[in-house]
């Protein structure tokens, strides 16, 4: 396995992550929870970015494993 | 007097005793005070003797239980507004046991012996008088205990450990019905249940009681107990799988050449570890 495959499996893990935080961050009633649910969710959403970032460069420079 | 006036006194001062009880206002037996006691034994007692036909006026007992309910609902008030009225009628608390020493006096004065002590103690689950800083004896008549400080139970506060606030769980499936009100309270849909349901494999008509709690977790308890229905553990593989990325993103770390995506990679792992602390409580309960 590439090291570009990889990290795009822990982008599609960290992508499950970010909807189950929505779940929970839009259904928990009591505010404390709600507030740690929405701010773990804008972490997720941070590194998630950071990733796609890194993605894009390893395909840029092992343009022969695009899109895999 | 004839059987039918009998019934018809019985069934009428059975109405009457009743009205004069919501009245009163309710309270339980245990934790009454004397006169309000009194004042429900003096309705009962009037009630039972002019149904008897023993006081034969009808008039006169219901007037009498009226003018004791209004005594009482007075006397209710000046002990709401006058302290001195409080602790004359409803008592005052008494400290029995003070910095772990017994006060006999005060035992004396509630004329309880040690013995009457060490077993109510017993049953506040002290039983030994060693474990005891406080305890006084309220106006009801019930015991309150304060463990000496090593003695209590260990909380989580003591653990300095923090857990996730409970909250009412809702039943929004009673006896294969669902509850659309206490849905709605924990803003959740019908399409959500039955997209739950379906997960799960079941239909609302087999489900005896369902439970969401705060965080949206459902529990089932179905009519035919031998069907297994896998247990919802979602909150632990939301945990796990932040826990793999994060160690996924550390093995990045050490994989990368490159200077700028290494800082990357574990700035985020460093991230991912923060937020799983503050995650651990609301998953791992």
């Amino acid at each position: 396995m590439t090291v570009g495959s990889k990290v795009k499996q822990t982008l599609a893990t960290l992508n499950w992550i970010q909807g189950t935080l929505r779940i929970y961050a839009d259904t928990s009633e009591n505010v404390e929870e709600k507030n740690t649910f929405e701010r773990s969710l804008k972490v997720t959403q941070q590194v998630i970015a950071d990733l796609q970032f890194r993605v894009k460069a390893l395909e840029f420079e092992e343009p022969q494993y695009k899109g895999l | 007097m004839n059987i039918l006036t009998f019934l018809l006194r019985s069934f009428l001062m059975f109405f009457v005793a009743l009205f004069f009880i919501r009245i009163l206002g309710n309270g339980n037996f245990s934790k009454m005070t004397s006169y309000k006691f009194v004042t429900y034994m003096f309705i009962a007692l009037i009630a039972a003797l002019t149904s008897a036909n023993v006081i034969s006026n009808l008039i006169f007992g219901i007037i009498a239980l009226a003018v004791w309910t209004l005594l009482a609902l007075a006397l209710d008030y000046l002990c709401i507004k006058s302290k001195i009225m409080h602790d004359l009628f409803i008592g005052k608390e008494t400290i029995l046991i003070k910095d772990g020493k017994v006060l006999e006096d005060n035992l004396s004065k509630i004329r309880a012996t040690g013995k009457d002590l060490l077993g109510e103690l017993r049953s506040k689950n002290a039983f030994s008088l060693a474990d005891v800083e406080f305890a006084v004896m309220e106006a009801t008549g019930e015991l309150n205990v304060l463990l000496k400080s090593d003695k209590k139970p260990l909380t989580a506060h003591d653990l300095q450990r923090k857990i996730a606030p409970a909250s009412k769980p809702q039943a929004v499936i009673l006896d294969g019905e669902i509850k659309d009100d206490a849905l709605g309270a924990v803003n959740l849909s019908r399409e959500w249940l039955n997209t739950e349901l379906e997960k799960i494999g079941v239909i609302s008509e087999n489900v005896f009681i369902g439970q969401v709690d705060s965080s949206g977790a459902l529990y089932l308890d179905l009519y035919d107990d031998n069907i297994q229905i896998p247990q919802n553990n979602l909150k632990e593989l939301l945990y796990a799988n932040i826990q793999k990325s994060k160690a996924d993103l550390t093995s990045f770390t050490l994989d990368t050449n490159d200077e700028k995506a290494k800082a990357m990679y574990s700035r985020n792992a460093e991230k991912l570890k923060k937020m799983l602390d503050k995650l651990e409580p609301y998953l791992l309960r």
